[in-house]
């Protein structure tokens, strides 16, 4: 048994098509790009990096490409990148805000922020109106984050350093982004682990999480949406989480659809069932579309 | 340290670059020490802000314009903008002095190349002196 194996054979029953699962997460994870519409068209930034010997496929008909070949060892290097024309983000981590969908003028806030690929997409789809309040708390993070928004133009974004799970943010929003942090079992392929977790440090987690759940609900104008997502598997980080918002902070859960394939969530682990949100959550698993793994629900006031 | 409203600059870009009044009106500019800030959200009234939008000017004993933020109104620059060949693209995108005339205003400069805005140069009697910043500094590797 090999660590990847180790790491995620206790989702043997609760992930569909395991071996294949399993198999994907082992091979590197292909990288995916976003064009910064702010700066170019999706057409021009395609023909320029083809003309470089990118090779690069459309997702559908989204604003989502996969590098299925380039010219260099990292496709950060080149122009076009540091130029902000682009942002090298995964397929599954572009959902979260396709569900929380954004829209120009509104008010929202990105609970964890940092590097940004998140907060400069909801930018970019809000056309740099309305206003953004992106937030981390460690500071090379947000280092990461002001750089990603500075290179790609975004200019409705105020960046603070908070802890998300206790702070005031000065004011309520129409949609709060809460991509929190996790242990990160959804991103392996592209980074191992620096150790094995244990059961305590994902229960760990999911106490910070519902910290940060609370404190997003608190700053939710009625009627106003909350993503809440993760990069991980492990149901104490998500469909316990999402419980916890709808039994005790009295959100609503909604259900949504996104462009990707997308399983419901879990029923039970461990003993705790999860019946009542289960059916609204949507899991993203790397098998499906050679991606990363992803955890969305979408919650309301 | 606050971040205090302060659309006085918006002059700065009108007069030095041309930018039409009602592109700049866009955004709202925003003191921090020497820095300032171009945004165009609603200000949130809040504590521990590390930034507001992109950082546009840096005032010391001069005015000077940052490439992040000439490269977001580049395109509505009217005055005092650089065009550049292939050759001296490369030399400017490595940090370096380009000897030579000009025609533009002595100072900061919009520099361009083709459709790309690349970003603040200083433009002096003896030539373009490029003024980006390390980050943005194109490597040998890169394509």
């Amino acid at each position: 048994m090999d660590e990847t194996q180790i790491i995620l054979e206790k989702y043997r029953d609760i992930v569909p098509d395991f071996e294949n699962f399993i198999e994907s997460m082992r091979t590197p994870q292909p990288y995916w790009l976003r064009v910064n519409t702010l700066k170019i068209s999706e057409e021009k930034l395609v023909s320029r990096l083809t003309d470089k010997g990118f090779v690069l496929k459309r997702y559908r008909e989204m604003n989502a490409y996969q590098i299925a070949s380039m010219p260099v060892k990292h496709p950060g290097a080149t122009r076009e990148h540091a130029l902000g024309y682009y942002y090298v983000q995964d397929l599954a981590s572009m959902m979260p805000v396709l569900a929380l969908n954004p829209k120009p003028e509104d008010n929202v806030l990105d609970m964890a922020a940092a590097p940004g690929s998140k907060t400069t997409q909801m930018a970019q789809i809000m056309q740099n109106t309305g206003t953004i309040l992106a937030n981390d708390i460690n500071i090379g993070r947000l280092k990461s984050l002001a750089a990603n928004v500075e290179r790609l133009g975004t200019t409705n974004v105020i960046i603070t350093r908070k802890n998300a799970a206790s702070a005031s943010f000065g004011t309520r929003f129409d949609k709060i982004l809460l991509d929190a942090p996790c242990s990160g079992e959804g991103t392996l392929r592209k980074a191992p682990p620096a150790r094995v977790l244990r059961e305590k440090d994902y229960m760990a987690n999911s106490k910070m999480q519902k910290e940060m759940l609370k404190n997003a609900a608190k700053h939710l104008k009625e009627d106003g949406k909350i993503v809440y997502s993760t990069c991980t598997f492990n149901p104490l980080e998500n469909e316990e989480v999402v419980r916890f918002g709808v039994e005790t902070l009295s959100l609503k859960l909604e259900a949504t659809k996104l462009p990707v394939p997308a399983e419901k969530g879990v029923r039970e682990w461990n003993g705790i069932t999860f019946e009542s949100v289960a059916d609204s959550v949507l899991r993203i698993y790397p098998h499906r579309i050679d991606t990363g793994g992803m955890f969305i629900a979408v919650l309301r006031k | 340290m606050q971040f205090s409203e302060n659309n006085s600059y918006r002059e700065y870009f009108v007069e030095r670059f041309g930018v039409p009044a009602e592109i700049i009106e866009k955004y709202h500019f925003y003191e921090h020490g020497r820095n300032i800030w171009a945004y165009t959200g609603k200000f949130i009234k809040t504590n521990n802000v590390e930034c507001v939008g992109v950082r546009a000017l840096r005032v010391k004993k001069n005015i000077k314009p940052t490439t992040a933020f000439l490269r977001v109104i580049g395109n509505h620059c009217t005055k005092n903008v650089v065009e550049l060949t292939n050759e001296q693209r490369t030399v400017f995108m490595r940090g370096q002095k380009i000897e030579g005339t000009f025609s533009a205003e002595p100072g900061y400069v919009v520099v361009k190349h083709g459709e790309d805005i690349l970003g603040c140069g200083l433009l002096t009697r003896t030539g373009l002196e490029s003024q980006i910043p390390g980050k943005y500094r194109e490597e040998e590797s890169w394509v």
